[in-house]
């Protein structure tokens, strides 16, 4: 096990103290205005967000027809495994869904290199970015980024206006403070490495759908 | 002049001159300015978000050990290992040391400046361990065994059909220039090392104090995989990296996004804090932060430079350059190319060496303009070359040759007689024949650009004259 209480600290911590002895000028703090302007209708704006950051963004009525909707996607997905968060809500979904389709529970471990799509809840919805955010709870690091494609079921409520309610969201609830992990994702994976040409797919999801119920 | 500076001149002339480059270099940018032109549309106020932003890192910098002494409790609380480093040397034995002690064959990497500074892979790969570069440019720049062009945009000189022919020669079974099917074809490739890496090395855009947590940017979505599935994952960063609360990141990320590519924001922005819990579904087993040092706490004293710091490693600077979309990123020679690498790199190798940088530059301030959290570069350009002449070597006959010009300046009458004089000597030598000779008094000047022909009378001659008719 290599040494982590090293010498190097003390001396590093006593150059930054005698380094700031003086201290450094600052641009002048003009009067404080506003940064973005506030967001107002937040669904609307996430619809349009996610339009933006190429999220498939699915609507349905309420959290009930949120199996058939995931049924409807799944047909288009190769047969292979789904990885999907272990919780009561897509326990209880799994069963409309199914249909012959091999699952693996986030409760039995990370997800393989083969599986076909995760299915994951998410712990809050930005509409200023049209993101999600997850934490390690929502099937685990893995769970968002390994499969090809990504479904998110989430409904209106989880909704909040701007990354800074977001943030404070998941500190207020312990989420921050109880998780080794989290994501604010937003659109799917890509690259642009080559000639500055949009790419989708790089090395995690080419889809990312939200399942966005409204009640 | 130094053998850097030699150097940087050679590979100058030869990029400037490269008419495919130049076109690859301008369709990038160009791309570029439209992103992030729309980007910072999204903002309400551009201009106070870049205050905001200066006013985090200050208040980060100038607490910068309160902050470190912050971060660190907390990420320890979360079960992560914190190494302090002084300089390279440091960084990479511990993490050389960490990877043979724990039997690590494989590491998967993500992108890192910070990694390419302390020169990281060849100190892992002398000790037998094999790095893998997963962002999509450095996996392309590593098989080319070339350093990163671009900070933001590693494979930025490269076409579509040099990849292609690279994919071919290096993986081979590659028979398309679709940028699609390429990076199909490096996703494959690289899987198959995400699966089996025991290491995964990361850097960090952000150490948040309040939180403990490390924040990581990513695109492609290479950076959460290696800091999911190998069993180790260090974290690579310097201490000027650290904010103070997770609360700034809801400004830092989108504004890091605007600057760095023109997205409203990046599609992973990731925290990560510790290892995984015992509750958790995956993650590594262990987690190592290393805080690196290498010259920072100097550039810390440095209260004119301090805000160099604040650097958040956007690459806006560069876009904006006239110089870097002359020369290349390659042309300078150092980790950090550009404005910012011309301003911090004299700082972290060596003023005397590296001076010849701060004249890399036609001081037009774009740089400066373009900074997200508004540090002065194109001053800091001015102050490196007052310290050089002040403290480095100068060649003597530059030292005399100021002398004497201050001389003259500071007196009316020993201008006119000195400008008469040269303006004589310079009409006889052209008279003479010596244009373009070894003996043209002009010659360093003539050497790129045409010389004027000096004329028959002074300009306060003809002043007096013309005034007089009037």
């Amino acid at each position: 096990m290599p040494q982590t209480e090293n010498a190097s600290r003390e001396k590093i911590l006593a150059r930054i103290r005698t380094a700031l002895r003086e201290p450094a000028p600052r641009h002048e703090r003009s009067e404080a205005r506003a940064i973005f302007a506030p967001v107002t209708d937040l669904l609307d704006r996430f619809q349009k967000e996610c339009t933006i950051n190429i999220t498939e963004c699915v609507m349905i009525p309420d959290s009930r027809s949120a199996g058939t909707a995931v049924r409807d996607l799944l047909a288009a997905i190769p047969p292979g495994e789904i990885f999907v968060q272990d919780s009561p809500d897509l326990r209880q979904l799994a069963a409309a869904w199914q249909d012959g389709r091999e699952i693996q529970w986030s409760s039995e471990g990370g997800p393989k290199e083969a599986s076909q799509a995760t299915i994951s809840g998410c712990e809050v919805l930005v509409a200023q970015t049209g993101s999600v955010l997850v934490s390690a709870a929502c099937g685990g690091r893995g769970a968002s980024v390994v499969a090809p494609v990504h479904i998110v079921v989430a409904t209106v409520a989880q909704l909040v206006p701007d990354i800074s309610a977001a943030l404070a969201r998941v500190q207020e609830r312990g989420i921050v403070a109880q998780s080794s992990y989290l994501c604010l994702i937003t659109g799917s994976s890509r690259t642009a490495d080559i000639e500055k040409i949009l790419v989708m797919g790089a090395h995690g999801p080419r889809r990312l759908i939200v399942v966005l119920a409204m009640s | 002049m130094s053998t850097a500076a030699q150097e940087f001149l050679r590979r100058s002339i030869e990029k400037s001159a490269d008419l495919t480059h130049k076109q690859i270099i301008r369709r990038g940018i160009d791309q570029y300015n439209t992103a992030n032109d729309r980007g910072r549309m999204r903002f309400a106020d551009w201009e106070a978000a870049r205050q905001r932003c200066h006013e985090i890192k200050w208040e980060a910098l100038n607490n910068l050990d309160r902050y470190l002494l912050e971060f660190e409790q907390r990420a320890k609380e979360r079960g992560a290992h914190v190494f302090w480093a002084e300089n390279s040397a440091e960084a990479c034995r511990y993490i050389t040391e960490l990877a043979t002690s724990r039997g690590v064959h494989k590491v998967v990497k993500s992108k890192s400046m910070v990694a390419e500074e302390i020169h990281l892979t060849p100190a892992l790969e002398k000790a037998g361990v094999q790095v893998v570069e997963t962002d999509l440019g450095e996996y392309i720049v590593q098989l080319r065994d070339e350093p990163p062009y671009h900070i933001v945009t590693p494979a930025m000189h490269l076409t579509r059909k040099d990849i292609a022919d690279l994919f071919k020669e290096k993986l081979g079974d590659v028979d398309t220039d679709d940028p699609v099917e390429l990076v199909a074809v490096a996703r494959r490739a690289l899987r198959r090392d995400f699966f089996s890496g025991e290491m995964g090395i990361s850097g960090a855009n952000f150490l948040v104090a309040d939180s403990g947590m490390i924040a990581l940017t990513t695109n492609e979505g290479n950076g959460r995989l290696c800091t999911s599935l190998p069993r180790i994952h260090v974290a690579l960063a310097g201490i000027e990296k650290v904010i103070p609360k997770l609360q700034d990141l809801a400004l830092l990320w989108p504004v890091l996004a605007t600057a760095g590519t023109g997205q409203p924001i990046t599609c992973y922005s990731t925290l990560i804090g510790g290892p995984r819990k015992p509750n958790e579904v995956d993650g590594p087993e262990e987690f190592h932060i290393v805080l690196l040092d290498n010259g920072r706490s100097e550039l810390l004293a440095d209260v004119e430079q301090r805000d160099v710091l604040h650097c958040i490693r956007c690459g806006a600077c560069l876009n904006a350059c006239p110089v870097f979309r002359t020369v290349g990123g390659h042309s300078y020679g150092t980790t950090y190319p550009g404005p910012i690498g011309s301003v911090l790199t004299p700082h972290l190798r060596g003023l005397n060496e590296f001076q010849h940088l701060s004249y890399a530059s036609s001081l037009c301030g774009a740089c400066t303009d373009s900074c997200p959290v508004k540090i002065d570069l194109h001053h800091h350009l001015l102050e490196n070359r007052r310290n050089a002449v002040n403290g480095a070597e100068r060649p003597w006959s530059e030292r005399i040759g100021f002398k004497i010009w201050q001389w003259t300046m500071q007196s009316a009458s020993r201008f006119r007689i000195l400008g008469g004089l040269a303006r004589a000597a310079l009409r006889v030598a052209h008279r003479l024949g010596l244009d373009g000779t070894p003996l043209d008094p002009m010659g360093p000047w003539s050497k790129n650009h045409a010389a004027p022909r000096v004329p028959k009378k002074s300009f306060r001659a003809l002043w007096g004259k013309n005034n007089a008719a009037n």
